[in-house]
């Protein structure tokens, strides 16, 4: 074969065949038109986050100071009390936007203890392999029987006695952030160790066994990398869920700080049929958030790795 | 098969006996004693140390989980922590049908909704039909349970004067009233679990549609509901077969909030009872029931595998 027949001619189907295409920049506008409910989600997140941070100047008083109670019990909503106020006097326009700090906080923090955690022993079952492997893998099994809630629940009672409090972040709320993330593991475990294995025996990481890489090191360098559109997919998806449960766990087992799911429990129930605003409003916020960072998951998917439709 | 359900039965008490090892540790062992000191100084004001010694708390944590692990093989369930101290036993035999009917009722809505919902929004994708249930669907995995179910109590006060929470009634006495209660804790957990199968369903037909096998299909020149029908749907099924099964897991927990709402005494109210209790030794027990229900229910659904498709031999 001589050396003109190797090197396509120039402008010829050949060449164009195997140019590489120039590297797409990521434009966000294309984005949001491909992706309109994405975008849309996008922009109920920043509000909601927006909210929520910037709960101090948005006319609020902070529930847990001794400044929110009043006199005026269950008023309906009007100029003062945009979502009206609740048994104790409070305004429950306030309750929410400082219930969505608590809800938004502990939920990014679970999501990140509990993706970070699968997928660290994610790939320490995947290299270990053996016993390690074998052991985790069961164990995510049999924790997979018990009901993730009722799991997560008896979690939550048993760390807040033994947990310390921190400035950040108070023993109670501590104790949920964990008992959520144990709840999440063993999915994203599962799912995390699938990956692993699949790149496992990938022939760049053949290559690297062969130039004498330490495990360490492929692990850390050539496969998470590897992985990384997972993991953030794995978060993306899981954050919703997450808030979901916080507020669930504190509509069951109550909360001290102002949550959206301790809202509408205990004993504020008997007032709800006088004022349904106590129950609307905070249902509403946590049904809003939760739509949109489901919608907002569904298109990161999408973009990411639409392969994983379905799977996750 | 028999030989794989002979395994896969020989591998459950193995797992229990991890599981409830694992909870031991997770409970008894942690450092600090506030576990058992928040139940019994609650029950036994000033007779703590007898209270531990009644039940047998003063001893080290591995003959705690012998005596408890003996228990078990002479169905000795042991009795509850907290006054007035009931055998765990009885208070499961008398709850856990009402939670199974709750749980078995859900699940049948699920299936019959979800189908139909994810076969119409695959086959007809990117219609409006499918945008539509698409965000039906979305909807449904993000208002979150405890939320509708107030508002459905609320509201049906409010609008009718009537009260969904009743008495209890079993079903062999009254079956119209038993299910008029039974369908509100039922209903706003199938409508979550029945969007997300709706899901599963929608991007198994998908997936399913665009193989090569069903476009042989079309192209002998079957009608298009045959090969929908017969070719597609039978291929999707087996992941959604799995959802369902798994589904059961999220039932038994979310038991808890919708038996909570609707005042249905079952094994759900009993747990969340039970923890605000700090009563460790019948919360250990609720679990390994739920657990060993998980464990049979998903050892029929790989069963059921075989049925659905013919391919998978164990």
């Amino acid at each position: 074969m001589t050396e003109a027949a190797q090197t396509p001619v120039p402008g010829s189907l050949l060449e164009q065949e195997y140019a590489i295409p120039p590297r797409q920049r990521f434009n966000p506008l294309k984005w949001a038109l491909r992706e309109p409910a994405g975008a849309l989600s996008i922009v109920i997140i920043l509000a909601v986050g927006f909210m929520a941070g910037g709960a101090s100047i948005l006319n609020t008083t902070n529930p847990q100071t001794l400044d929110a109670f009043s006199a005026n019990i269950l008023e309906g909503p009007s100029g003062d009390y945009y979502f009206g106020t609740d048994r104790h006097g409070k305004d429950v326009w306030s309750s929410v936007l400082y219930g969505g700090r608590i809800s938004l906080k502990i939920g990014v923090a679970t999501v990140i203890v509990g993706t970070i955690g699968g997928t660290l022993l994610a790939l320490i079952a995947g290299f270990v392999g053996g016993v390690v492997d074998f052991g985790l893998s069961r164990v995510a099994d049999i924790l997979f029987a018990v009901p993730a809630l009722l799991l997560a629940m008896i979690m939550d009672i048993v760390l807040v006695d033994k947990l310390p409090d921190f400035p950040a972040l108070p023993a109670e709320e501590l104790a949920r952030v964990l008992a959520i993330a144990f709840f999440f593991m063993p999915g994203a475990f599962r799912i995390m160790r699938g990956s692993v294995l699949e790149q496992r025996s990938a022939q760049y990481v053949e290559a690297a066994v062969l130039i004498g890489a330490r495990q360490g090191r492929i692990m850390l360098r050539h496969i998470l990398p590897n992985i990384t559109g997972l993991v953030i997919v794995l978060a993306t998806i899981s954050l919703p869920a997450a808030i979901l449960t916080e507020a669930t766990l504190s509509f069951l087992l109550g909360s001290t700080a102002p949550s959206w799911g301790a809202e509408l429990s205990g004993e504020s129930r008997q007032f709800f049929n006088r004022a349904p605003w106590i129950a609307i409003f905070p249902g509403a916020a946590l049904a809003i958030t939760v739509f949109a960072f489901n919608i907002f998951g569904d298109s990161i998917r999408d973009t990411l790795d639409p392969r994983l439709r379905g799977r996750i | 098969m028999s030989a794989y359900i002979i395994r896969r039965l020989l591998a459950i008490p193995l797992m229990l006996l991890v599981l409830s090892f694992i909870l031991f540790v997770l409970i008894w062992i942690l450092p600090g004693d506030a576990a058992f000191s928040g139940a019994l100084s609650i029950s036994e004001t000033g007779n703590y140390d007898v209270a531990r010694e009644r039940f047998g708390l003063d001893r080290p944590w591995y003959v705690q989980y012998g005596d408890w692990l003996g228990g078990i093989f002479v169905g000795d369930f042991g009795e509850s922590l907290t006054p007035p101290h009931d055998s765990i036993m009885g208070s499961v035999k008398e709850r856990l049908p009402k939670t199974i009917e709750v749980g078995v009722l859900t699940i049948l809505l699920s299936a019959i909704i979800s189908v139909p919902v994810g076969v119409l929004s695959a086959v007809r994708r990117n219609k409006p039909e499918d945008y539509v249930l698409r965000t039906v669907t979305i909807l449904g995995i993000s208002v979150p349970n405890f939320w509708i179910g107030t508002l459905i109590i609320l509201y049906s006060f409010v609008w009718f004067g009537w009260n969904p929470i009743q008495d209890w009634v079993d079903f062999t006495e009254d079956p119209l009233t038993n299910l008029a209660i039974v369908i509100f804790p039922a209903g706003i957990l199938a409508f979550a679990g029945a969007a997300y199968t709706a899901r599963i369903m929608r991007s198994a037909m998908l997936e399913v549609l665009y193989s090569d096998h069903v476009r042989t299909a079309r192209a002998k020149g079957l009608r298009e509901r045959v090969v929908i029908f017969r070719h597609v749907f039978r291929s999707a099924l087996i992941p959604v077969l799995t959802v369902l099964g798994l589904q059961l897991g999220s039932i038994l927990g979310g038991a808890v909030v919708a038996e909570q709402i609707f005042a249905i005494p079952g094994m759900g109210l009993f747990a969340l009872d039970r923890i605000l209790a700090r009563d460790y030794t019948s919360l250990l027990m609720i679990v390994m029931i739920f657990a060993t229900m998980f464990m049979f229910v998903t050892l029929l659904v790989d069963v059921l595998y075989t049925y659905v498709d013919p391919r998978i031999r164990y």
